[in-house]
């Protein structure tokens, strides 16, 4: 036997070598095929953009705060000229409504940033919150005490709600209840007495408060749920993306060395051994993706029992069925492969040499009857001699046998064992499709298909 | 020896080739070589290949070929479209599907479509070989996948409620017990051999009834399409 290296001999080593060789070239463009599927579809964008460093909720939320803080400045300011000759210390009322202008400017910047450190954001409140009371407080030093004790409003009227806003939208609705009370105690010291109108207020600005920080932590829970739900689908079209590609290209080629190198011989059968192998496994790999998938469906109902047999098939064990889905519920779907799966063992063990001295093969076949789902094991084993078979029975050695009927009892169906010297032997158990009771919430994945 | 084999046939000098034309139509570069090598070797005349299913359906209509083996997943057209559209332009053309496991659905599609065979993609050489033989004279290569699915569409068509489309419910094709019995065995893996030993019938007589199971469904879809188009051409007149 010649060497692998040498470059003249007819080696089928060196053929397969070769042929591999090749394949690399199949990655450069040619104007007669598409490149190879791998690296055919444009690459597709990143499957979630990272997480906005504030949510959008926060973000309409502080531009909306902005908005009425303006607002609210302007109403002060229209109050204050409409009675402005009553007060005692005009400059002076001037220079506070200035001081709040320049205050709601710079929140209205603050607001516009995307990203605050806690920290910043904490100091940050306590200074607005500073502000907005000391607005408040700011009445009782430029309006005379009459018009104070008659009931006038403060100088910065609903302007000092903002603070308690800010605070609501920042820390939830116990911060917002929280400020609004300590804002309530500003009004108090500054009426000097508690009056109907100022608990009035002090209520609803409670009230507010605590509104506008649930609704915020409401709607912040549901956007976190919508971009996790987002991320979730863009994840899974990924890889159903790569699960084709795979499909498509690599288990191909596994497939082609796997049955090459088994035509080669000698070290080639050893290549392409680990080349089936590994065809399997990254095969049961993208299967379990959409395994994984199914169950972020929600749907732990219904089961496809061709995709659980599916797992079983390979080599030597060849699977058929119609084409559509073949549901049961869960539970029994698994009862049922794993019946299928002791019937496959139990081939492995006892089924001989098989026709081409490689084991015996077998085949899996599942069939939908509507009421009744038939699922058969046929090996091309040597058979159970006429007669053995009661024998076994009677004699309690049919162990495998017997773990596949209670499976199939269990889930009420029953089991026929045939066998043909010659042909092999047939293990077809039937399950009974039971009926949806009455009233049962259809599947999700039954609603799906109604809507579809 | 391989002079003999793949020399190329004299043109226009009236000589009968007896080499069976075959195309080969996979979208994978390395697959399609193989195929195409191993046919050649084993004395067949390749007449083309093709990368994509566009590509198959225009150069199975200039080089006639007698086999393609085609690939289900090609970009461009699908398998079923490449196999209804190479078998509209030439109804004698037999259409081998290869194809990967977890296709069934595309498998089913292009067997109604008219083609007459369908073996895994990790089939060996000698089972692909055997197949195109078989498929050149006709005979169906039904492998037990093939069966299953064929068997699942029969009893999909007889689970259709009546009436559910007007008067379609009478000529909706049905397998006789026997067609049944037959096909469960091929989908049980039984070589036709042992089925006919089995149920003590001829060689010839398994395959007749194979053979019909698959020109029922294929006569039910062409009858459908038919329908369809008519149904369809109706709709327009009335607009």
């Amino acid at each position: 036997m010649t060497g692998p290296g040498d470059p003249t001999s007819q080696d089928p080593q060196a053929a397969l070598i070769t042929q591999l060789a090749q394949t690399s070239a199949i990655a450069q463009p040619d104007p007669r095929t598409r490149p190879s599927p791998v690296c055919a579809q444009p690459v597709s964008p990143p499957p979630a953009p990272p997480p906005p460093q504030r949510s959008a909720v926060d973000t309409a939320l502080w531009r909306a705060l902005g908005f009425f803080r303006s607002l609210a400045l302007l109403y002060a300011i229209a109050r204050f000229a409409v009675s402005s000759s009553h007060y005692a210390h005009r400059g002076a009322a001037i220079a506070v409504l200035f001081t709040m202008a320049v205050w709601t400017a710079w929140t209205g910047i603050v607001y516009h940033r995307t990203t605050t450190p806690r920290r910043a954001l904490l100091s940050f409140l306590a200074a607005d919150f500073a502000v907005g009371a000391g607005a408040v407080l700011s009445t009782d030093l430029v309006d005379t005490q009459a018009r104070i004790q008659a009931g006038a409003l403060t100088l910065p009227t609903v302007w000092s709600s903002a603070p308690v806003i800010a605070v609501a939208i920042a820390l939830g609705w116990r911060g917002g209840v929280a400020a609004a009370a300590l804002m309530g105690v500003a009004d108090l010291v500054e009426r000097g007495a508690l009056s109907q109108d100022s608990v009035h207020n002090i209520v609803l600005m409670g009230l507010t408060g605590a509104a506008i920080g649930y609704v915020t932590e409401l709607g912040r829970t549901a956007e976190l749920t919508l971009v996790r739900a987002q991320r979730l689908e863009a994840a899974t079209r990924e890889r159903q993306r790569l699960a084709r590609d795979i499909h498509d290209g690599v288990l191909q080629v596994l497939a082609l060395v796997q049955r090459r190198g088994a035509e080669i011989g000698g070290a080639g059968r050893d290549l392409g051994r680990m080349a089936g192998e590994q065809e399997l496994a990254l095969r049961s790999l993208v299967h379990s993706w959409h395994e994984v998938e199914d169950g972020a469906g929600g749907d732990p109902v219904d089961l496809d029992l061709s995709a659980l047999l599916g797992r079983l098939a390979g080599p030597r064990v060849t699977l058929s069925g119609p084409g559509a889905p073949v549901t049961l519920p869960g539970p029994v779907a698994r009862e049922v492969a794993a019946a299928a799966a002791a019937a496959l063992d139990n081939v492995r063990r006892h089924g001989g040499a098989g026709a081409d001295g490689l084991g015996a093969r077998a085949w899996i076949l599942v069939e939908d009857e509507g009421d009744t789902v038939v699922v058969t094991v046929r090996d091309d084993g040597p058979g159970i001699p006429e007669g053995r078979l009661e024998e076994a029975r009677s004699a309690g050695r049919l162990g495998v046998a017997h773990s596949i009927q209670g499976r199939l009892r269990d889930v009420g169906g029953r089991v026929d064992v045939v066998s043909v010297p010659g042909q092999g032997t047939e293990v077809e158990m039937r399950v009974p499709r039971l009926p949806v009771p009455r009233g049962a919430a259809p599947s999700v994945s039954a609603l799906r298909k109604a809507l579809r | 020896m391989e002079s003999a084999v793949s020399g190329p046939p004299s043109v226009g000098s009236g000589t009968v080739n007896t080499q069976v034309r075959v195309m080969v139509a996979d979208d994978h570069p390395m697959w399609r070589d193989a195929v195409a090598r191993d046919l050649a070797e084993a004395g067949y005349d390749v007449v083309a290949t093709a990368g994509d299913g566009e590509e198959a359906v225009r150069r199975g209509k200039a080089a006639r070929p007698q086999v393609v083996v085609l690939d289900m997943q090609m970009p461009k057209l699908s398998g079923a479209e490449v196999t209804a559209r190479l078998v509209a332009a030439d109804p004698d053309v037999k259409v081998l599907v290869l194809s990967a496991s977890g296709e069934q659905q595309d498998v089913l599609q292009a067997v109604k479509a008219g083609a007459i065979g369908y073996l895994v993609k990790s089939a060996s050489r000698e089972e692909l070989l055997a197949a195109v033989e078989r498929i050149a004279v006709g005979d169906p290569v039904f492998t037990p996948g093939l069966a299953g699915l064929v068997l699942g569409e029969f009893r999909k068509l007889a689970l259709v409620p009546p009436g559910s489309g007007a008067g379609a419910a009478d000529d909706t094709p049905r397998l006789t017990d026997r067609e049944t019995e037959v096909l469960r065995l091929v989908a049980k893996g039984l070589s036709y051999k042992q089925i006919a030993d089995r149920l003590v019938l001829s060689h010839r007589t398994v395959q007749n009834h194979v053979q019909n199971t698959l020109n029922k469904l294929q006569l039910h879809n062409r009858v459908e399409l038919v329908r369809y188009a008519i149904a369809q051409g109706l709709d327009e007149d009335s607009e």
